[in-house]
């Protein structure tokens, strides 16, 4: 701890002195505390017979079984990427356990694990009546299963399906084997061959035909049990016309050593349908020293199926020891359109390596992507975007911003954009910028009676603006929150 | 990695003969060059650093080693003249110093140049550092650097090049690598040391072109070292015939306050590939590299510029242009990379390129690396095609459309030249570039 603070107090050389800031030094996960409950699971390891244990547990039907065990016959003959740049200890993929749940199965909400309800109310998931005020529908993931949906009788008036993915695999069973693996095949990179294969549960939306969500759709994702990974998978599919809004939120408590997440999601829209995608992720992102803390390895692709359909995806990335995500965008249909706008933060020795692809197939397409990136402490923080114009991409559009802040003199901020295009009449654009949170700002703010902290967080804020006005508003105020949080002690 | 011996252009570069120079240290690292390149082959697309150029062609290939008849072969001086281009010039025919083109006899003060061959039947001790050092400088991936090792063990000539201290050389020094049709296709090599000392000044042109259209293969390696204070201009005229195949790797080191000026304008060559690594090691070191590539057929031209900032206060800038054409594809990598405690970097990078037919491709990358945070970065790339307001405002005068497009075009292009400081040099490009667009 003194050795970090010395850190900071050298990065502070270049700011003005603040004896108040010594106090607030270290950081502070608020989310890292466990759930004492009686949890049932399957020993470490990986085989076949793991694959078929967790889908017998699930009662599953055979073709799902087949299907995981294609894709973990086809995962073991995949090399682990290592393009990004992002250092990786070595993962035992015998040592994780694939499966851990609650004890007893709740078969309704009102028996749902009260401890368990505990840690959702701690964590501010709007989960029972809560929820009711919030109007916001959730479907909880604990480890491994779902623990309960509210508002199902509500949605299912409107004929919009939202159950966990175990339940869709039993009883819309046509809906999914008609998607799933339709937009991330099975043998797509290896944490997606992975999660194929093992992947123990996770939210199914299905919004039919020219219906309009009534309310916006939530997840929320934590990881409990000790030595165990978490692999959800989620799929959401827009009929016709259809639109929704989902949101996704991510903790897990603290834990010394790292655990490995990787989650597949899959979104389609048919014709004119919209879906937008909102994520909050705060997976432990492991102590001021590097120790601990989630392997965030997440595969998230949309597919615009149809002609002027839209898909956004908007994420807010705090957490995780080391996050490789490129939520993505095949614009297939003509005149679709993809949005990806992101808020990266890293600090301490966080790693993240994240950005989105945009496939660029259908006439008259377009794509605008926001990445900004902060670093700070000792973390490394890279975009990586792909922009792809193919030959069919007629009249195509692109426009990229990617700008990244740099707090602390020991970090690093990346940009790598890969630009491909085949189309003479598409236009692509990129523009990236690097700097530190100026002199001259900071010199503004203290000269008003602002403390540094605050004129940090203010400043933060409005680099990040652009992307949070993109967000729900109960997601806006928690981003907004998170980032403070994760941001103390990075100057001073 | 494919199998390295099994593809052609391996097994015909392996089986050329080691130029011999008698001296035991230039020998040895030949020989440990050649087996490194035996041993890595040719980089695959699954080398990042190759990801948009293709070996796959060139590698089923085979190429004669070195010319015997290099020194008789008739090469006419009009293809090379360049206006206010009137200096010392060095010419090599296939790899071979020709000293009945060349002209160097009569150098002004502080100049010293010489082809390598010549230099190192003299002393080849102060070349010992630049010639034995290990191709790799780490953080390139092994296979990346393939035709770097082929170029260590088989070049045995090029240019050695110094200005001593405080020497101000007015006339431009023109260097020129012809490749000249032979019975065989050819493979050849070049290696270039260039250094400036504290407080000279140099311009410098380097031109590449061919008589005669035969597919050729060379590896052009060149060491540029600008002392404290120095100054350079260099321009780079690759004007190549379509069947050339040039592969030319420039590592420029830039001492404190030294300044270089840098015009690259690819015209020819089948595929053409350039690495220019640039590193500012000195305080308020300044780099300023401008470039236009126009490939066109099915020519395929490659750059990758990766400029690393690692002292206070450097700055670089980089223009680069590139219009695609027919079936070509243009491909740009421009990395800038700010060291740790590079403090008061000042980066900018941008990259603009037009599209010109359905069936040409451009790939451009630009990347940044920081690791500092008193710095101003930034960068841009674009791909598009002409503003259709401009293409109005024209038409609207009276301007035929074709003829907009021409006028556009040309000035899209024309804009890396602008701070070219020879004016002749400056206009007699301008006019090679619009004669390269489609009319």
């Amino acid at each position: 701890m003194n050795e970090i603070m010395n850190n900071q107090s050298s990065t502070a050389a270049t700011l003005r002195d603040n004896a108040g800031v010594a106090e607030v030094l270290g950081r502070s996960y608020s989310a890292g505390f466990t759930t004492e409950i009686e949890m049932t699971g399957l020993p470490p390891g990986l085989d076949e017979g793991t694959v078929r244990a967790i889908s017998a547990i699930k009662h599953e039907p055979e073709w799902m079984t087949e299907w995981r065990l294609e894709a973990y016959r086809h995962w073991l003959t995949m090399p682990k990427p290592d393009w990004a740049k992002l250092n990786i200890d070595p993962i035992d993929y015998q040592a994780i356990s694939y499966y851990a749940a609650p004890k007893v199965a709740p078969k309704s909400l009102a028996e749902v694990d009260p401890a368990l309800l505990e840690t959702y109310e701690k964590l501010g998931v709007p989960l029972h009546e809560r929820a009711a005020l919030a109007g916001v529908a959730v479907d909880a993931v604990f480890d491994s299963v779902s623990v309960g949906t509210t508002f199902r009788k509500q949605l299912a008036e409107a004929g919009v399906l939202f159950c966990s993915m175990s339940e869709a695999i039993r009883e819309y069973p046509d809906i999914v084997r008609k998607y799933l693996g339709s937009v991330v095949p099975t043998g797509d990179n290896f944490f997606a061959a992975l999660n194929s294969a093992v992947f123990s549960d996770g939210s199914f939306v299905f919004i039919p035909r020219g219906v309009r969500c009534p309310m916006e759709l939530s997840t929320y994702f934590r990881i409990n049990a000790q030595n165990t990974g978490q692999f959800e998978r989620t799929l959401i599919v827009a009929e016709e016309g259809a639109h929704v809004s989902y949101l996704e939120g991510c903790t897990a408590p603290k834990r010394d050593e790292n655990q490995l997440h990787a989650a597949v999601v899959e979104l389609v829209a048919l014709e004119k349908a919209q879906i937008k995608y909102s994520t909050v992720q705060n997976w432990y992102p492991g102590d001021e020293n590097g120790v601990g803390g989630i392997y965030n390895f997440v595969t998230k692709r949309g597919d615009c199926r149809g002609d002027d359909s839209k898909i956004s995806w908007t994420q807010v990335e705090t957490g995780s020891a080391i996050t490789w995500k490129y939520p993505s965008v095949v614009l297939r249909g003509d005149r679709s359109v993809g949005e990806f706008y992101s808020v990266a933060l890293t600090h301490h020795f966080q790693q993240a390596d994240t950005g989105t692809k945009m496939i660029h197939l259908g006439k008259y397409t377009k794509s605008k992507i926001v990445s900004k990136g902060i670093s700070a402490g000792r973390s490394s923080n890279s975009y990586r975007g792909l922009v792809k114009m193919e030959k069919g991409a007629e009249g195509a559009r692109n426009y990229t911003q990617c700008d990244s802040l740099l707090i602390g003199k020991k970090c690093g901020a990346h940009t790598f954009p890969y630009m491909e295009v085949k189309n003479p009449t598409a236009i692509v654009e990129h523009e990236a910028t690097t700097s530190k949170i100026s002199d001259d700002q900071m010199f503004y703010c203290r000269a008003r009676g602002i403390p540094e902290e605050d004129a940090v967080s203010m400043i933060v804020d409005g680099f990040c603006k652009q992307v949070f006005r993109e967000l729900p508003m109960e997601f806006a105020v928690e981003a907004k929150k998170l980032l403070e949080v994760s941001l103390e002690g990075a100057v001073g | 990695m494919s199998q390295p011996a099994s593809l052609p252009l391996v097994a015909s570069l392996l089986d050329a003969p080691l130029p011999a120079s008698g001296i035991a240290w230039l020998d040895a690292s030949r020989r440990e060059n050649r087996a490194a390149f035996a041993a890595g082959g040719l980089p695959d697309a699954r080398v990042e650093a190759w990801k948009y150029t293709a070996l796959r062609g060139l590698g089923q290939r085979s190429f004669a080693g070195g010319d015997a008849a290099a020194a008789t072969r008739v090469v006419d001086a009009a293809a090379f003249a360049l206006p206010g281009v009137d200096g010392p010039r060095l010419v090599f025919v296939n790899g071979v110093f020709r000293a009945d083109l060349s002209a160097s006899d009569a150098l002004p003060d502080g100049l010293s140049l010489q082809p390598l061959s010549q230099a190192l039947r003299g002393d080849a001790e102060p070349l010992r550092f630049a010639l034995s050092r290990p191709a790799l400088v780490g953080h390139v991936r092994e296979a990346a650097d393939a035709f770097v090792r082929i170029n260590a063990a088989s070049a045995g000539d090029g240019v050695v090049l110094r200005v001593a201290a405080r020497a101000q050389i007015s006339a431009p020094v023109h260097l020129v690598f012809v490749g000249a049709a032979a019975e065989a296709e050819l493979a050849w090599h070049a290696r270039n040391v260039i250094e400036l000392g504290e407080g000279a000044s140099l311009s410098l042109v380097e031109h590449y072109v061919s008589s005669g259209e035969q597919a050729q293969l060379a590896t052009l390696v060149s060491d540029i070292e600008l002392r404290e204070g120095a100054r350079l201009h260099h321009t780079v005229l690759q004007n190549a015939a379509l069947g050339a195949n040039l592969i030319r790797r420039s590592g420029l080191r830039l001492h404190a306050r030294a300044q270089a000026l840098l015009h690259v304008l690819e015209l020819g060559g089948a595929l053409v590939r350039h690495d220019l690594q640039a590193e500012l090691i000195g305080d308020e070191a300044q780099l300023h590299t401008r470039g236009a590539f126009m490939p066109h057929g099915r020519q395929h031209v490659d750059t990758q510029l990766a400029i690393r900032h690692q002292a206070l206060n450097t700055t670089s800038t980089s223009n680069w242009r590139g219009v695609a054409n027919d079936r070509a594809r243009g491909v740009f990598r421009g990395a800038i990379v700010v060291a740790p405690g590079a403090d008061g970097s000042d980066a900018s990078l941008n990259n603009k390129n037009l599209l010109l037919s359905p069936t040409a491709e451009i790939d451009t990358k630009p990347e940044l690396e920081i690791y500092a945070d008193e710095v101003k970065a930034a960068h841009g790339a674009t791909v598009g095609q002409l503003d259709e307001r401009s293409l109005f405002y024209l038409r609207s005068r009276g301007i035929p459309l074709t003829e907009a497009r021409a006028l556009l075009t040309a000035a899209f292009c024309r804009a890396v030249l602008d701070d070219l400081p020879n004016k002749a040099l400056r206009e007699h490009l301008s006019g090679l570039l619009i004669a390269q667009l489609p009319a």
